[in-house]
């Protein structure tokens, strides 16, 4: 039974390709069945193949366009669909696998995207918007991502596409930084961070200094991953690159920045601006917490006491 | 799906922590473990700013270190290994008393006759008054959320905070009272210090705050002054004497081997 409702799912999703064509489903299902279970090939590489077959069999050309969706309707995984999002933050692609990872928001939500390198496609820039054409709803550790293949298309829009409606403030703390962290080196051909001075993808490279923060922003109820830029950094701790150059000379270790930043500001109250993921919190602007505390311990004070003369009612 | 997800570090005081006793979990026996605590906070994860009261090796040269940690309503231990490497690393640089902040993991082991709870760090770093007042002020925050929900024997709109209330009070038949009590003991902790700072700056002379403010802005100035920084911290370490009083578990008691197996 659970084969069965596999075979149908991709079945629709091999058919929703080809819209207006008159395909017998009961054909495609036997192809797919036949390569996933009597000849073990993965489910990914069933469904191009029997793609290819058929758009070769009805010689079509130009498969039929995913529908266009909003971030906040992608809830199911493996769907074809389109995305106009602006690309919010780019990451490190750590494999060279992958061409490019980040997120992309328009004005319901924002989304991980992941470009893989053999789609071949241009890449994209931060800030800008566009169109990602047929791309593949995932599900990765529990959060929907879009992922760029060899039969998506990137298309740069002229339109700005709008982010999620207004900035929100978020106050928590600073409870994690990760080891990726601090005074690195990045490769001067695609900005991937270099390991001991070798690149994923290009191998021994020169690299170039930066300064970023990967870290956890907890405020009692959820968390959130945040990336501190060198900007960010420099207002919060006073260290931008060349302060950091000194004390890396110094010490004749680049590590001991990110021990002094750690010092500087794991464990502290922030209030952070920016626009919230379900997971992610891309800061724009970011400054030590500074609570009127007397205020907010009076206001407290009155609650208990309202409670106390509540409860002898 | 969501099992990889980050656990979200809970506020609690060490008062509230240090009567937690109930372990439980979500599932199978790889799902993730949590402490539950008399206002019904579900805790595998806290985070908290206090004083470090102590830190002693458990053994020589074991580098496995007993420490000792409190706010303004109690104290609670905890250990330090090389499990815990970056927590290890910066505990040796810190000489007690002093602010921290601390990420932990809660432990709970249980004995015949009693259970203990420690925390197991993840991470501390050395904090300031100014960031211990906002921990204290958040926390007070959320334990009076919790308070809220008691009182209401767990009947507020947010279905999903139901059963861990009703289960804190099967478990625990917990007092409102008391905690409303623990909650304004800190707020009040807090309050006093901040007024005192707001005095202690007024009694600064108008020439030395005209100095201090070519520095920025006066109030953090004065704020950053070590010697009415210690005084202050003097008048908190009073009250935590007096608080390690009321922190029932006894070490003796306890044989210190049996932790160390459990690790």
């Amino acid at each position: 039974m659970r084969e069965d409702e596999k075979i149908s799912t991709l079945t629709e999703r091999v058919l929703s390709r080809f819209k207006g064509r008159e395909i017998d489903p009961k054909e495609v299902s036997r192809r797919l069945k036949l390569l996933i279970y009597e000849f073990k090939v993965p489910e990914e590489e069933a469904v191009r193949t029997v793609t290819n077959y058929l758009r070769k069999e009805f010689d079509v050309t130009e498969v039929a366009e995913s529908p266009i969706k909003t971030i906040s309707e992608l809830t199911k995984a493996g769907e074809w669909v389109s995305v106009k999002a602006k690309v919010m933050q780019l990451w490190d692609a750590e494999s060279p696998n992958l061409s490019q990872v980040g997120l992309a928001g328009d004005s319901t939500g924002i989304i991980k995207f992941v470009i893989w390198a053999k789609s071949m496609k241009p890449e994209v820039r931060e800030g800008r918007s566009y169109l990602f054409k047929n791309v593949v709803t995932d599900s990765f550790r529990g959060r929907m991502q879009i992922n760029v293949n060899r039969n998506s298309d990137i298309i740069e829009l002229d339109e700005d596409v709008n982010l999620p409606p207004r900035e929100i403030e978020l106050i928590g703390a600073l409870v994690a930084i990760q080891q990726n962290s601090g005074f690195i080196q990045r490769c001067s051909l695609c900005n991937r961070v270099l390991k001991k001075g070798v690149c994923a993808v290009h191998g021994k490279v020169e690299g170039y200094d930066d300064l970023r923060i990967k870290g956890v922003v907890d405020d009692g109820a959820n968390c959130y991953e945040v990336i501190l830029n060198q900007e960010n950094i420099k207002t919060l701790t006073g260290i931008g690159i060349e302060e950091a150059r000194r004390i890396a000379s110094e010490k004749l270790d680049r590590e001991f920045v990110l021990a002094e930043l750690k010092k500087r500001l794991l464990g502290y109250y922030f209030k952070i601006y920016g626009s919230k993921g379900s997971r992610y919190f891309l800061v724009k602007d970011i400054e030590f917490l500074s609570a009127d505390i007397v205020g907010e311990a009076e206001r407290i004070l009155s609650e208990i006491d309202e409670l106390r003369a509540k409860e002898e009612i | 799906m969501d099992i990889l997800k980050r656990e979200v570090a809970k506020r609690v005081f060490a008062y509230e922590l240090s009567k937690s006793n109930y372990e439980t979990s979500e599932g199978g026996e790889r799902a993730p473990k949590y402490i539950l605590t008399p206002t019904g906070e579900k805790c595998n994860r806290i985070f908290m700013v206090g004083v470090l009261l102590e830190k002693e090796e458990v053994s020589p040269d074991s580098n496995f270190w007993r420490i000792r940690i409190s706010d303004p309503t109690g104290v609670v231990s905890g250990f330090v290994g090389r499990y815990q490497p970056e927590a290890l690393e910066s505990l040796l640089e810190i000489e007690p008393p002093e602010i921290v902040s601390i990420v932990a993991k809660l432990n709970l082991f249980q004995g015949e006759t009693r259970s203990f709870l420690s925390i197991r760090p993840e991470a501390i770093n050395i904090s300031d008054r100014k960031n211990r007042d906002s921990w204290v002020i958040e926390t007070a925050k959320r334990t009076l959320e919790r308070i809220k929900n008691l009182k209401d024997g767990g009947k507020n709109a947010e279905g999903d905070l139901r059963e861990d209330v009703k289960l804190a009070l099967d478990v625990y038949s917990t007092d409102p009272a008391e905690y409303l009590e623990v909650v304004k003991k800190a707020v009040e902790a807090v309050r006093e210090e901040a007024e005192a700072f707001r005095k202690s700056r007024a009694d600064v002379k108008p020439t030395e705050i005209a100095e201090s403010e070519v520095e920025g802005e006066a109030v953090e100035a004065v704020e950053d002054q070590t010697d009415v920084d210690r005084e202050t911290e003097d008048v908190t370490l009073d009250t935590f004497e007096v608080d390690e009083l009321e922190f029932e578990f006894e070490e003796e008691e306890w044989d210190l081997t049996d932790i160390l197996d459990e690790e």
